[in-house]
């Protein structure tokens, strides 16, 4: 087990270097630099463009920028940001805390609802439950969850005027009088701003995880180690949950590794279109402005937590499987 | 012109009457001083997020550091003039040869934490923004030709500035805020630049950030709110007409939201007390909550034109296609194209008709500014058909399109930045409208960051033909573009070889450096306003459209300016003198 784990951290250090020196080239490549709105301001003199450029390294040769930020970056210092003047980390740490709300609270009731809305399906199938359900799930699929977002503003701000008083918020993740709240109430008023963005995440994913979800359990109940199962004069609670769930669940269990990044990395653009203090409204934003190195160092956490991720669902994987081992 | 006549006698008289403390004009605000009421939170909202409390490396537009010194610094911006005013100078006077500013400082003033502004705060700013190593925003700011002024304390009360040449926004540098220099004057003297660019960070604790302006900085969340809460100090020196302390509110909190989609929905539902429509679809979404009884609120539709400008400008310096370069130089060849520029259907196409036909290159919103005589090239295909005939587009070939005698088709690119819809739009009418003429314009949008480098690159043979883009920004003493107006700047779009190549331009770039150097007001305005005829004339740019301005504040909100003094840069009101109802 020991020498498979320092094999996958060892094979780790190339991918890191690869994946990075990439984003970081890919951003060079891209015409122009963060500083072009600046040049674009009529007050602004070359002076201070070669200023600026002196005081961030930006005269520098590409290779020799990226060697200075690895070096930075295994040591623990994300660099600067140069659109806000801080170091990165400064940046995006409370912001990822945000996001992780959002993104853990939903994905978690993702498979809380996900799991037993796809089992149903699968057991009660062409019932008119299953039918229903697979209705309304196509009618979610259909929608991308930011114009889902805008259409439950549209009517949370209805619903607020029809009864004068404010039912939801619209956005944020606190209130004004926040501070003025009790620990249990903080922590209320945080959950009734998360209740409208939560939506809008989860209905789009119910449905199509549930759907897959339902496809994989009627794979396995329609197979004949099941039949023997049924046959052996099993109970069906156990037939469904101990035989073919087990086997269902594998596919879903190897995603994990890709939820430790999803839950570091924000929850797209809900966040931006409800408000939410999270991470992808400060990605785009540096995106747009090309500040390097708010992008390169979130796209290698991004990628270290993949790794890691899909370190751990191989383990999960071996506890739900015990045909799997590693050498 | 009376009111602020009114108001400079008011400020005299309240002057000697208070002795040191600054007496908010009754210009400023629409409320007579004995209807206001004090206390209350104002609530507003911004897109873009903040990133330090320091007030040395806060580069973000709108930053805590500029929120809390609102009320202005050395001197102050008059928004009945136009024109700077002493604020925590009590008053100037300026030598003769115009080089050496000598400013007494106001007695009484304080910071938040309750110790005085003394001479040596402004000194420390002055040190602390000039050293390259904390690369301050207000840097280059100091420097004039790349000469820098020198800044000096004559006594405990008076501070003096020496120019190394004459400039008439000097004044906008000297209007600098004071930096407290009991809490950044040892940390500078014991580690540097360094030391101050660690301080006052999102993390610092509020009790450390002191100000000098009506708000002090209460709280920030990041991605969500800062909160401000009035600076008891403040009042003791800042007063209206009737002897009462400024400001009457008890605090304001600015939420931070990530999109005006955003903004305009906490407005709807009664989180945020204003809100500024940007186009025609918010203005209508305000509108029909306020008609409908869901909001009490005061919408200012049109208030004026933005401070903003969109030109198409062409590319003299091509000299691997002179027929092209000899195209775009011909003065008649640009008087066409702003010809056929239909500035009318902009205006009601791509603004659904909220916004301005814009001729100069003075932002519109600059209405003193503008000049009253600029040449007008208003749409008009027959005018345009003239002229390009005596720029030698005599004949039509068979698709229909100009030629000159060489054969060469009147033909060019133009180009903006994809994905900027009402650039887009604007292009396109523009080569709609050319068309008629029989002038072939290929749009062709690229990307905003190969753009930008396109249209600043150097030499006698630069890459492109024809952009169309906007510039915001500049000054307000003289607001004209140092960076775009004279010859071999970094702006002056349309000829980068590094040298004049028409006569009017060596004339604009001379008359610029005149107009720089006056320090009188009109006479500023006159040579300013003899620029932009000259290049009215010639169309160095063709300008487009200004977009108009909108403010809406929900109707508890008092003490905005009165109406005449609503623009798009000034802003709806004064802080200082909000109230609550």
């Amino acid at each position: 087990m020991l020498p498979y784990i320092l094999r996958r951290f060892v094979n780790l250090i190339p991918v890191f270097i690869g994946a990075t020196l990439l984003t970081f080239l890919i951003i060079q490549a891209a015409p122009g630099d963060f500083l072009d709105a600046k040049r674009l301001d009529p007050r602004t003199t070359p002076a201070t463009i070669a200023r600026i450029e002196r005081q961030f390294g930006l005269d520098k040769p590409v290779f020799v920028q990226y060697g200075l930020w690895l070096k930075n970056f295994v040591t623990g210092n994300l660099g600067i940001s140069f659109e806000s003047n801080v170091p990165v980390w400064d940046l995006i740490g409370p912001k990822v805390f945000n996001s992780m709300i959002l993104v853990f609270g939903s994905t978690f009731l993702l498979y809380f609802i996900a799991i037993p809305i796809g089992i149903y399906g699968a057991v009660r199938q062409y019932s008119l439950g299953d039918k229903t359900i697979s209705l309304v799930s196509y009618f979610f699929l259909g929608f991308p969850s930011f114009f889902f977002a805008l259409i439950l503003i549209f009517g949370i701000i209805q619903l607020n005027w029809a009864l004068n008083t404010k039912v939801f918020p619209v956005g944020g993740m606190t209130s004004e009088y926040y501070d003025t709240l009790s620990p249990i109430g903080k922590v209320l008023n945080v959950l009734w701003h998360t209740l409208a963005p939560m939506i809008a995440l989860l209905l789009r994913s119910i449905a199509s995880e549930s759907r897959g979800f339902r496809a994989q359990m009627l794979e396995f109940l329609n197979q004949d180690f099941v039949r023997t199962a049924r046959a052996k004069g099993l109970s069906e609670r156990v037939v469904i949950y101990k035989h073919a769930l087990r086997n269902a669940i594998t596919p879903f269990v190897a995603n994990i590794g890709g939820l430790l990044p999803a839950i570091f990395s924000g929850a797209g653009f809900v966040e931006v279109v409800f408000n939410w203090p999270g991470l992808t409204p400060v990605f785009l934003e540096a995106l747009f402005s090309q500040d390097i190195y708010v992008n390169v160092s979130i796209g290698a956490i991004t990628l270290v937590l993949l790794v890691i991720g899909n370190l751990m669902a191989d383990f999960l994987l071996g506890a739900v499987d015990p045909r799997i081992r590693y050498y | 012109m009376k009111k602020a006549i009114l108001a400079t006698a008011a400020l005299m008289l309240a002057g000697s009457a208070f002795g040191q403390t600054f007496v908010y004009p009754d210009a400023w605000s629409s409320s007579k001083p004995s209807e206001v009421k004090e206390g209350g939170v104002y609530r507003t909202s911004t897109i873009s997020d903040y990133k330090t409390l320091n007030p040395f490396t806060a580069a973000e537009s709108g930053n805590i550091p500029q929120v809390i010194t609102d009320a202005g610094g050395m001197f102050a911006y008059d928004p009945s003039t136009g024109e700077y005013i002493p604020y925590m100078a009590s008053s100037y006077t300026v030598s003769k040869d115009k080089l050496v500013w000598t400013m007494n400082l106001r007695k009484g003033m304080k910071w938040s934490d309750g110790k005085p502004i003394i001479a040596d705060d402004f000194i420390t700013a002055f040190k602390i923004n000039t050293d390259e190593d904390v690369g301050a925003n207000a840097y280059d700011g100091f420097f004039i030709n790349d000469k820098p002024i020198k800044i000096k304390k004559i006594d405990a009360d008076t501070i003096q500035a020496i120019l190394p040449s004459v400039v008439a926004d000097a004044i906008e540098v000297l209007a600098y805020s004071p930096a407290p220099t009991h809490v950044f004057g040892p940390v500078y003297a014991a580690k540097g630049a360094a030391g101050i660019k660690a301080m006052w960070t999102l993390n610092t604790p509020a009790e450390q950030i002191v100000s000098d302006g009506a708000f002090k900085f209460k709280s920030y969340k990041p991605g969500e709110r800062a909160e401000f809460v009035a600076n008891q100090y403040f009042g003791e020196w800042n007063k209206n007409s009737a002897g009462k302390s400024l400001p009457y509110l008890d605090g304001r909190t600015i939420a931070i939201v990530k999109d005006v989609t955003a903004s305009l929905a906490s407005y709807l539902n009664g989180d945020t007390d204003a809100f500024s429509p940007a186009n025609a679809d918010q203005l209508r979404q305000v509108k029909g909550a306020i008609d409908g009884g869901k909001l009490k609120a005061v919408l200012r539709a049109n208030v004026g034109p933005a401070a903003s400008s969109q030109w198409i400008v062409f590319n003299w310096n091509q000299k691997s296609n002179p027929s092209k370069q000899a195209m775009f130089r011909d003065d008649n060849f640009r008087r066409a194209m702003s010809h056929l520029t239909n500035r009318a259907a902009m205006v009601d196409l791509v603004y659904g008709g909220l916004a301005q036909p814009a001729y100069s290159s003075v932002y519109a919103a600059f209405t003193q500014w503008v000049s009253p005589d600029l040449k007008k090239f208003d749409y008009n295909v027959e005018a345009a058909t003239a002229l390009l005939a005596k720029a030698g587009f005599t004949k039509k070939n068979s698709d229909g399109y100009l030629v000159n005698k060489a054969g060469k088709v009147a033909e060019f690119d133009l180009t903006t930045n994809s994905g900027n819809n009402q650039r887009e739009q604007l292009a396109k009418i523009f080569a709609d409208e050319a068309k008629k003429a029989g002038v072939k314009v290929n749009f062709k949008p690229v990307d905003f960051n190969t753009l930008v480098t396109l249209l600043l690159s150097d030499g006698d043979d630069r890459k492109f033909d024809a952009i169309l883009l906007g510039l915001s920004g500049g000054g307000r003493i003289y607001p004209l573009g140092d960076n775009v107006e004279p010859c071999g700047t970094n702006l002056h779009s349309f000829n980068k070889s590094g040298k004049c190549l028409a006569a009017w331009e060596t004339q604009v770039t001379a008359l610029f450096a005149r107009g720089k150097q006056e320090l009188d007001f009109k006479k500023r305005v006159a040579i300013a306003q003899q620029i932009q005829n000259v290049q009215s004339n010639y169309q160095a740019w063709d300008y487009l459209v200004s977009p108009n301005v909108h403010f809406s504040w929900t109707s508890n909100i008092k003490g905005e300016y009165p109406t005449a003094l609503q623009t798009s840069i000034n802003g709806p009101r004064n802080l200082e003198t909000t109230w609550l109802q």
